[in-house]
């Protein structure tokens, strides 16, 4: 098995680990009592969240009328951040499913994480569609059921319905593929605990044995979740796309959209994956199991996905021209020279030119520059989103009801409340669950631990076997 | 044996199938019903395009795979390396078309007509970007630098085997050449069918058109990919190529045949869905005069690959993926007549209206389907291929195998000095 690895592949486990270190390293951390910095994370984070808590009570209080919405800018910050927050959501499940599928094995090193982080972003993003209701106590009737209100049913033909089952759809996969995750490693973190917490992570494993029967189920429900979740990577921000793409506004309606929008989710949610796994593998000592090869493929990706929003960028662009339909081009027109043309600059240069850096190898090898440019990204994101919806917003078919757009202090409080939501469900992750899967670190150790393979191997292989089903291929 | 010699039974296949599609090609311009040879020249540019993208997706993919640290197919690559041989054979045949566009002696585009663009204000602002000259400036400069890419990877490929260390200098090498084709890729593709194949419907545009045309590229990519290995296997070669690799490669047919049916629908449901009348037109012409090849299209290059691939055995077995192959090729080549042929026939029906008329016709009318002197007519070689399609199809589909094939006997089957090659011996899935 371990034989046949190229010699041109990293390690991706360094550090010589042994299986027994591998599980001290991954699950210690959350026996010890939390340190100093996690506190302090934690009281910060529950701070804003506070913050962004009553931000959303005030809105219900008070009504939409404490955001600065109008007429004519009826999206603002509240949709640009239910997209901005479904994109981050996109890393999770693209590195669980996809990236299993392709077999990339340095998923394993950050798949547990990416796919909490999309839990947590999902569920930041559902918020703003809940709120933006005006009357949240009437949010049931977004499910289609038979009812006495007439009867009122949803507008199935609505991609705003869609969006519902889309995205509850997304979230109970990505939860469930998690928590598949999960079950062998909270059993290792039981087999090491005493007393009640042996009870608790007794229950959340579901009396995990190990045994092979249980490994034989659990593969093939791996499986069968990732197959349900490729397509789902796929959908949901294709289906997001399709509440602009759908309607007759010039820049928001073009057949780019759907494929276009899932890069760039993906794009963001890569961007956010390495924001916190720098942080994380940083204060959890986990260098050897998240190494500068992790770093840098996952840089190669925002490298290629940034470039494909690029390439869709500049298609939108370039297809207003062409269309030779005068809406279309001054929707282009506006966004690049009109009130909003900083936000535009925002998004080309974080999005498009700024990942090109990545061209340099040693700059993808570089955690600060990775850092930096992971936050640069994530606000280039950010902005991409606010062009589409508030600059195309601005300047309608109508000079009259044309307008300009600022966040009220409640909106501004909302989106800063679910980064502290999001962070505060992230730090308490980390403390409850091995940060990365323990189970499937140790399933790659042989094939891409340090001591296995790359320059300092020491159980060297024999590497000439080429062609070894060849009988005569000395007459070549 | 690591060694494929090209002759006997396969070199006259191709070569029979090559004096069917020029004897096709005859025929349909000695029986051509209009003055503009239409027909023979849509099959052409039809033809051109097609073959001219699965060798550029061939090339594409050995890319993608060095630039992915991909290492299950690298025992197979050098088919690809041989069908990306190709794309010169394209570069030619485009420049067949964008000379005679350029000079006028074909009618292809409405755009490049200059007295109808002086009348229609839309063409003329797509003047700048749709004009012969910038046609045929485009497809030189831009094919040349695929040809020029894939002809460096080749002779990279090839230096590797002469290497007698392990230090992969030239993988290194073919990992920059590869990484710096893939964004040239990404933006030139879509301006070439923009141009080559958009434009055909002057008026209409779509910003996915070039994504779907590219899938529907890759696809027909894999099927002869999947197609010539089994043939090869026949041979008694390529025994290393085991049920594991036609396997990822079933698996990437049926993956990207759902990626094509995804580009589709996003397309078509957009377009549907804002119901607008300049957008529409594209799809209630097709699906008004082209009923079957519009349907066909869906079940041929979804509904099959779909609930044929989707077991697990039938992506191992030669017969069910030979099979899905074929007609998913044959589905691809289909959809390429439904981007082409319509847009032609209007064309050609808005010259020969002028003509009879000495009148100037609004083209608009007629891309809006609403021509009413053409609608419903049934016209073979332009609503449906006919035999003169199929022939000139075959035609260049032999040529596409006689140039691959020639390349792949000039080298030995297996790149030994791949650095994946270990890996993909041992391929498993």
């Amino acid at each position: 098995m371990s034989g046949h690895v190229s010699p041109i592949r990293p390690p991706l486990v360094t550090g010589n680990k042994t299986y027994h270190q591998i599980t001290e390293d991954l699950i210690s951390p959350t026996e010890r009592v939390p340190s100093k910095a996690w506190i302090l994370g934690l009281i910060l984070s529950v701070s804003v969240f506070s913050f962004g808590a009553f931000c959303i009570l005030w809105t219900i209080w008070n009504g939409i009328g404490t955001w600065d919405l109008n007429r004519t800018i009826n999206w603002g910050w509240d949709i640009t951040n239910f997209v901005w927050w479904i994109g981050i959501g996109h890393a999770g499940t693209l590195i669980s499913a996809i990236l299993l599928i392709f077999r990339q094995k340095w998923r394993t090193g950050v798949n547990r994480a990416a796919e909490a982080m999309t839990i947590f972003a999902v569920m930041c993003a559902g918020l703003f569609p809940l709120i933006h209701m005006g009357r949240i106590w009437l949010a049931m009737f977004i499910f289609p059921y038979p009812n006495t209100r007439g009867p009122l049913w949803v507008n199935f033909n609505s991609p705003l319905l869609w969006d519902v089952f889309a995205i509850s759809t997304y979230f109970t996969v990505s939860l469930l593929f998690w928590y598949t995750g999960l079950v062998p490693d909270f059993a290792s973190v039981r087999d090491r605990a005493k007393g009640l917490r042996k009870k608790i992570y007794n229950f959340l494993s579901f009396g995990w044995t190990g045994s092979a029967k249980h490994w034989q189920r659990w593969e093939y429900l791996s499986l069968i979740l990732a197959g349900i979740a490729t397509p789902l990577v796929l959908s949901v921000h294709t289906i997001v796309s399709f509440d602009f793409a759908t309607s007759v506004i010039p820049g928001w309606h073009t057949t780019i959209f759907p494929p276009y929008f899932v890069a760039g989710a993906i794009f963001s949610g890569f961007a956010m994956v390495l924001t916190l796994m720098i942080i994380t593998r940083k204060i959890l000592g986990l260098e050897d199991y998240i190494t500068i090869e992790h770093v840098e493929s996952m840089n190669k990706v925002i490298l290629v996905t940034g470039t494909i929003v690029g390439v869709a960028y500049l298609t939108e662009l370039f297809i207003a021209w062409y269309s030779g339909y005068v809406y279309e081009q001054f929707a282009f027109f506006n966004r690049a020279a009109g009130p909003y043309w900083w936000s535009y600059f925002g998004m080309m240069f974080c999005n498009v030119l700024s990942p090109q850096l990545f061209w340099k190898k040693s700059w993808r090898r570089n955690i600060w520059l990775t850092f930096f440019m992971s936050i640069f990204i994530n606000i280039g994101m950010w902005f991409e989103r606010f062009v589409i919806i508030a600059t195309t917003l601005a300047r309608d078919y109508l000079p009259s009801s044309w307008s300009y757009y600022s966040p009220t202090w409640v909106e501004i409080g909302i989106f800063v409340g679910t980064m502290g939501l999001f962070f505060t469900l992230y730090l308490i992750f980390c403390r409850v669950a091995p940060v990365v899967a323990v189970a499937e670190i140790k399933a790659i150790l042989k094939t891409s631990g340090n001591q296995y393979v790359g320059p300092d191997a020491q159980h060297q292989h024999p590497k000439d076997v080429k062609v070894e089903s060849e009988p005569n291929h000395t007459s070549i | 044996m690591n060694q494929y010699t090209f002759s006997g039974t396969a070199k006259t296949v191709t070569i029979g199938a090559m004096i069917v599609g020029v004897v096709s090609m005859l025929l349909t311009w000695f029986v051509g019903a209009d003055d503009l040879q239409s027909r023979f020249w849509s099959n052409f540019l039809h033809n051109s395009t097609f073959f001219l993208g699965i060798s550029m997706m061939a090339f594409f993919f050995i890319a993608v795979c060095i630039t992915a640290y991909a290492g299950w197919a690298s025992v197979f690559k050098r088919v690809w390396e041989a069908m990306s041989a190709n794309m010169l054979v394209g570069f030619i045949f485009m420049l067949v078309i964008a000379l005679t566009t350029y000079f006028h002696w074909n009618h292809l585009y409405h755009w490049a007509d200059a007295a109808a663009v002086a009348e229609d204000p839309i063409l003329n602002g797509k003047k700048s970007f749709l004009n012969p000259n910038w046609y045929l400036f485009g497809t030189i400069i831009i094919v040349g630098t695929w040809v020029v890419f894939g002809r460096k990877m080749r002779s990279l490929s090839l230096d590797e085997d002469e290497d007698q260390g392990h230090d992969f200098a030239k993988h290194r090498s073919m990992r920059i050449w590869s990484a710096v084709f893939l964004p040239i890729m990404g933006f030139s593709s879509a301006a070439m069918i923009w141009q080559w194949l958009m434009s055909v419907d002057a008026h209409w545009y779509s910003t996915l058109y070039a994504w779907h045309a590219a899938v529907s590229w890759f696809v027909a990519m894999i099927c002869l990919t999947i197609l010539l290995l089994i043939y090869l296997k026949s041979k008694g070669l390529y025994k290393e190529v085991t049920n594991e690799h036609m396997h990822d490669l079933g698996k990437f047919l049926f993956a990207f045949s759902i990626f094509w049916t995804y580009m589709w629908f996003s397309q078509f449901m957009l377009i549907w869905y804002a119901n607008i009348g300049e957008e529409t037109t594209y799809f209630l012409l097709r699906r008004e005069e082209y009923p079957i090849l519009f349907y066909a299209n869906l079940a041929v290059n979804f509904l099959i690959p779909f609930f044929v691939l989707m077991r697990n055995d039938t992506k191992r077995k030669l017969g069910s993926l030979a099979f899905v192959s074929l007609l998913v090729f044959i589905g691809h080549w289909l959809d390429f007549f439904l981007m082409i042929k319509p847009g032609v026939k209007i064309t050609r029906d808005d010259h020969g209206h002028m003509a009879a008329h000495g009148e100037e016709v609004v083209h608009g009318a007629a891309e809006h389907g609403i021509h009413e002197s053409v609608a419903s007519s049934f016209e073979v070689g332009y609503t449906i291929p006919g035999l003169l399609e199929l022939g000139t199809m075959i035609g260049f589909l032999g040529l596409f195998f006689f140039v691959t094939l020639t390349a792949l006997s000039k080298a030995p089957l297996i790149a030994k000095n791949d650095p994946y090659l270990d890996e993909s011996l041992h391929h498993h899935t």
